[in-house]
């Protein structure tokens, strides 16, 4: 068991890079919110009856 | 992983397996069962118990990230979630309750076969499919591809407002153009082309007659690519007309199949007579015989009791040999038939052994009218024309030949281009058909049809024709639809069971309307059409409400069989014995998910794994091992097909029992269209040959190595067992004198206390001399308990989803191995491994005996499934189902929760289905009746090999099948307690081992 094997040097060095970068852009968003544009409602698929159609049960 | 053949067999090769790798016992076969999971299908947590190491986050760097995200989730979490709002009906549709579903009867087509079905809605979304069981034929059971069919109705690359050159349209624009090129053309005296699938519905026969009284120059060509030119064409010569031959099976003790795929699916009727004489009680039952001849490993093969691989195009030729030999025997041939016209001996090239040739003979005369001889629609016109004068020696009742309407075959297509090419017709309408894809040479194909003045098309999905049309006009999906059909012993309506989700019209009402704009008079749209001819000619006084909720009215009178025509024997069997092209045997075949290509965008066909090859979202070839090995050819390994100038590249499979010489590719896939479909597999059409008499099976394909190789998508070697006693397979002289083997029960002996269930104890029983492997079962499960999709690049991680899978195993030599299908599902073990593990009891036992998951409770540890002796657990390893919006979302069962990323899921017995019967049986206080609860598999299958039921009850069918001889439980001796009890595999061989079928 050796930390060579247990620690990749490099998903380490990512982690290192790119942690305070993350957190500082997430801390910067919560204090000035970014304005997105608002994007167009998902509009619901209406979904008509059948028209003179019989069921069995139901 | 890549399989080298070997040189000899194995030593001792284990009895039963999946893999060629399980067969050679290669070292990564055996530390790939050493290993449970695929690579990459589990991330190792660390290499304290000696996984292999693989990067990964450590704890040290996990922890740290915990704590960066409790202080992030500390900031940001002071945040109002947006409001959701739940809205009542204001105006609820008077046939929704909230709730509660609804049930109409409809029909699906697919080419010339009609499936009458039962649509389960939800506030009116149809969400499920079964078959029709007023149906006198198919009982409620139906095929794979009809219940997939319910995702087309959502699929969101449907076409949903007609469009004209492009540009989105209404549709009196759409209508108004169609209608001038009509008149234009008539005015002209200019040829109308019309192509269509099959027409099985006459009130659309009649709409086109009327159409043609309208248009004296319309030419109508019914086409359909996956049902064979060779049948079409063989019909025409033996009987003089288009006949479908129908299997009849109940009656039939001896069935000899000529590469006949018919149990495939496809024929539900024919799979429940096929599983009512193999669900045998004692050894003194009556069974059939199957024989089977082919080239490829067909799921029918894969069931033979016992099977010749032979190249399909010396199928004719042996099955002439047969009739001569038959007639020596004393079989009558029809008038006009000549025994010198037929071959003496088996062909050059195939070599049957004695004993098993005479075998088939005296089979086929002891069982005369109660044998049938069956050919497969792709194989070549002589093969059938042999088929229908076996046929007609037997006097064979266990068929039924119907007059069909004539379909156009390959050769009426290139005749119709040549029209084209030369500037003919001035219109061009396509109504739910793509030749644009189907036609073999595409290009002459495109280019032909850029000459036609003006180009319509009416369909669901645009594609590769549609590319090319000015007017693109949206269709309803079928079950927004209304039509009818004509099958045996029914006439069948189709009926919509929901309103059209899209500015769509159905493909009658289009044509109706430019009846209208030609002056016709004629019914306002095709629900009006249609009732009027059904109650001028078929209710005969029944009333159309009660069709409509029956789904159908039933018919006594059967149309007269044709008669075989002698004289046309001698010139098929001459053409039989002729030598074929040196090289290959190419054997085109409809795609089990894809068919033509029709289904190729919907997500569930193509990640259910093909019966046989066990493949998913793909189409390599197969090869035999006979040819892997003479070519160096290994699993996955790209290989290129060359044929009278075309070249195609594609992976290959190595496929035990096919036969040397002979190659197979699935049509319907190289799409390059639908959000599904585009880029999935290798579009085989332009192999398709022009001679009708043989356009799906051609010799002289020339197949060399290619460079690279691809990493297949392919289930077979997922979720292994270790080599452990699974799967039984009997002979009937087994069964009758020893059913159990050399297994024996072993004593149980128990830590923990037995559990206690005061009313019910649900438990299931798996006949698989009865199960086919159609996977009927697998697609009827994904519908009902909306099992997510995952994707090929997830599929070779082993990352499947199905809560049913069907594990085909192998036993005896690679060139023509008897197989056995296991569905495998959770078997809701009384003392289950996974329960134990679990360390926060999200799943548990039920007082009913159900193995239960609570979903919110899962934390995803996946101990369950790691201590699971039947991996049949299946992790949600990535968001598979969140991000979908409608209409997808539409399709899901409401009943069912759908689970997130980090939770675990397996069968749950179809636990809302046990819940909405005994709540009902409650309500009208009453117990629940034995057979009332079905879960979505046992409905599904076709040959009725699932039963479900209380083990409480002495009288269920499940507990008196459990009792039987043939009955054993998977891994037993693991002491887990299993409540699915499986029924031995049954083989009925000619040669040894058999019993007398007649």
């Amino acid at each position: 068991m050796s930390d060579a094997i247990r620690k990749p040097l490099l998903d380490r060095t990512l982690a290192l890079l790119a942690a305070p970068f993350l957190l500082g852009r997430q801390a910067i968003e919560a204090i000035t919110p970014v304005v997105e544009p608002p994007r167009p409602a998902l509009r619901p698929v209406p979904i008509p009856p059948p028209e003179h159609a019989v069921k069995r049960r139901g | 992983m890549k399989t080298q053949l070997p040189d000899h067999g194995p030593v001792e090769a284990p009895r039963f397996w999946r893999t060629l790798d399980e067969r050679v016992e290669t070292l990564e076969a055996r530390q790939a069962a050493h290993d449970e999971f695929l690579p990459g299908a589990v991330p190792s947590y660390d290499d304290v118990h000696g996984l292999p190491p693989q990067p990964s986050n450590s704890r040290r760097d996990f922890l740290g990230l915990v704590s960066a995200a409790a202080a992030l989730a500390a900031t940001v979490a002071c945040d109002r979630k947006p409001q959701g709002t739940v809205v009542p009906y204001t105006k609820r549709p008077v046939e929704v309750v909230p709730g509660v579903a609804n049930y109409y009867a409809s029909a699906y087509q697919e080419g010339r076969r009609v499936y009458p079905v039962l649509v389960k809605t939800r506030e009116g979304r149809p969400i499920h499919i079964t078959g029709n069981d007023e149906h006198p034929g198919v009982k409620g059971k139906t095929s794979p591809r009809a219940m997939a069919d319910v995702l087309r109705l959502y699929d969101p690359d449907r076409l949903r407002a007609p469009k004209a050159d492009g540009r989105v349209v209404a549709w009196p624009e759409a209508e108004s153009r169609l209608a001038v090129a009509l008149r234009g053309a008539k005015a002209a005296g200019k040829p109308i082309l019309l192509f269509t699938g099959a027409v099985v519905s006459p009130t659309r026969k009649a709409l086109l007659a009327d159409l043609k009284a309208a248009l004296p120059t319309l030419q109508h060509l019914a086409y359909e690519p996956a049902s064979g030119d060779g049948a079409e064409e063989a019909a025409r010569a033996s009987y003089g007309q288009s006949v479908e031959v129908l299997p009849r099976l109940a009656k039939a003790k001896v069935i000899l199949s000529l590469g006949a795929d018919f149990l495939n699916g496809e024929d539900p009727e024919a799979l429940a007579a096929w599983g009512a004489q193999r669900r045998l009680k004692t050894a003194k039952d009556p069974i059939n015989r199957l024989w089977v001849l082919e080239g490829p490993l067909t799921l029918t093969g894969t069931n033979a009791d016992q099977r010749l691989p032979v190249p399909p195009s010396r199928l004719a030729a042996v099955a002439f040999a047969l009739a001569r030999e038959l007639a020596a025997h004393g079989l009558k041939l029809p008038a006009g038939a000549d025994r010198s016209a037929l071959p003496a001996g088996l062909p050059k090239g195939v070599d049957l052994p004695a004993a098993t040739w005479s075998g088939l003979v005296k089979d086929l005369q002891h069982a005369g009218r109660n044998a049938v001889v069956l050919c497969g629609a792709q194989m070549p016109a002589e093969a059938h024309q042999a088929a229908h004068l076996l046929n007609a020696m037997l006097g064979s009742e266990a068929l039924a030949l119907v007059p069909a309407e004539p379909l156009a075959t390959v050769k009426d297509l290139e005749a119709a281009v040549q029209a084209m090419a030369a500037g003919q017709p001035a219109v061009a309408i396509f109504w739910d058909v793509n030749p644009a894809y189907t036609y073999p040479r595409a290009a002459a194909w495109k280019a032909a049809l850029a000459k036609v003045p003006f180009r319509a098309w009416i369909g669901l999905v645009e594609d590769e024709t549609s590319a090319q049309c000015h007017l693109a006009l949206p269709e309803h999906h079928w079950l927004e639809s209304w039509g009818d059909a004509t099958t045996p012993g029914a006439a069948v309506l189709r009926q919509p069971t929901v309103g059209a989700l899209y500015d769509s019209r159905q493909g009658e009402d289009v044509l109706l309307g430019a009846l209208r704009a030609l002056g016709a008079a004629t019914a306002e749209d095709g629900h009006a059409y249609l009732r009027a001819r059904w109650e001028k000619g078929v209710l005969q006084g029944a009333s159309f409400d009660q069709a409509l909720h029956d789904g159908l009215v039933k018919t006594t009178a059967s149309p007269a069989a044709p008669a075989f025509r002698g004289a046309s024997v001698a010139a098929a069997a001459k053409r039989a014995t002729q030598p074929t092209a040196e090289g290959l045997e190419l054997v085109l075949f409809p795609g089990f998910a894809t068919f033509d290509g029709r289904h190729a965008n919907n997500s569930w066909l193509q990640e259910t794994p093909d019966p046989v090859t066990k493949m998913t979202w793909d189409n390599p070839v197969s090869v035999s091992v006979q040819d892997a090995k003479a070519l160096g050819i290994q699993e996955g390994d790209f290989v290129t097909l060359t044929l009278e100038g075309t070249t195609l590249t594609v992976p290959a499979v190595i496929q035990p029992g096919q036969a040397k010489g002979v190659l197979a590719l699935a049509l319907g896939y190289g799409r390059t269209t639908g959000g599904v479909a585009k880029g999935v597999g290798n579009d085989a059409y332009p192999l398709l040959g022009l001679d009708p008499t043989t356009a799906n099976v051609r010799p002289g394909v020339r197949l060399a190595k290619g460079v690279g190789r691809k990493d297949l998508s392919r289930t077979q070697s997922h979720h292994r067992m270790e080599g452990r006693d699974l799967v039984r397979s009997l002979t009937m002289d087994e069964y009758a004198h020893n059913p159990q083997g050399h297994h024996h029960m072993p004593e149980l002996v128990s830590l923990y206390e037995e559990q206690k269930f005061p009313d019910h104890k649900w438990g299931m029983v798996i006949d698989l001399a009865a199960c086919v492997g159609c996977s009927a079962c697998v697609v009827a499960c994904q519908s009902e308990n909306n099992v997510p999709v995952v994707g090929p690049e997830q599929v070779a991680k082993g990352r499947e989803m199905h809560w049913i899978r069907i594990d085909r195993y192998y036993e005896g030599e690679l060139e023509n191995p008897k197989v056995v299908h296991q569905p495998m599902l959770c078997q809701h073990c009384d003392s289950a491994p996974c329960e134990n593990v679990c360390p926060v009891n999200a799943t548990n036992h039920s007082p009913d005996g159900l193995n239960q998951m609570a979903y919110n409770r899962c934390v995803g540890t996946r101990y369950c499934a790691n201590n699971c002796p039947y991996k049949v657990r299946r992790f949600n390893f990535l968001e598979y189902t969140a991000y979908k919006t409608e209409p997808e979302t539409l399709a899901y069962n409401p009943e069912v929760t759908v689970r997130p990323r980090g939770v675990m899921e397996k069968c749950s017995f179809c636990v809302q289905r046990i819940n909405d019967v005994k709540i009902r049986a409650k309500g009208e206080g009453r117990p629940v009746q034995d057979g009332e609860v079905t879960t979505a598999c046992m409905a599904g299958c076709p040959s009725d090999a699932i039963v479900f039921g209380d083990l409480k009850d002495p009288k269920s069918r499940v507990a008196q099948l459990v009792g039987i001889s043939r009955a054993y439980r998977v891994l037993e001796e693991v002491g887990a307690k299993p409540a699915i009890t499986y029924l031995a595999d049954l083989r009925n061989p000619a040669v040894e081992g058999g019993t007398h079928a007649h």
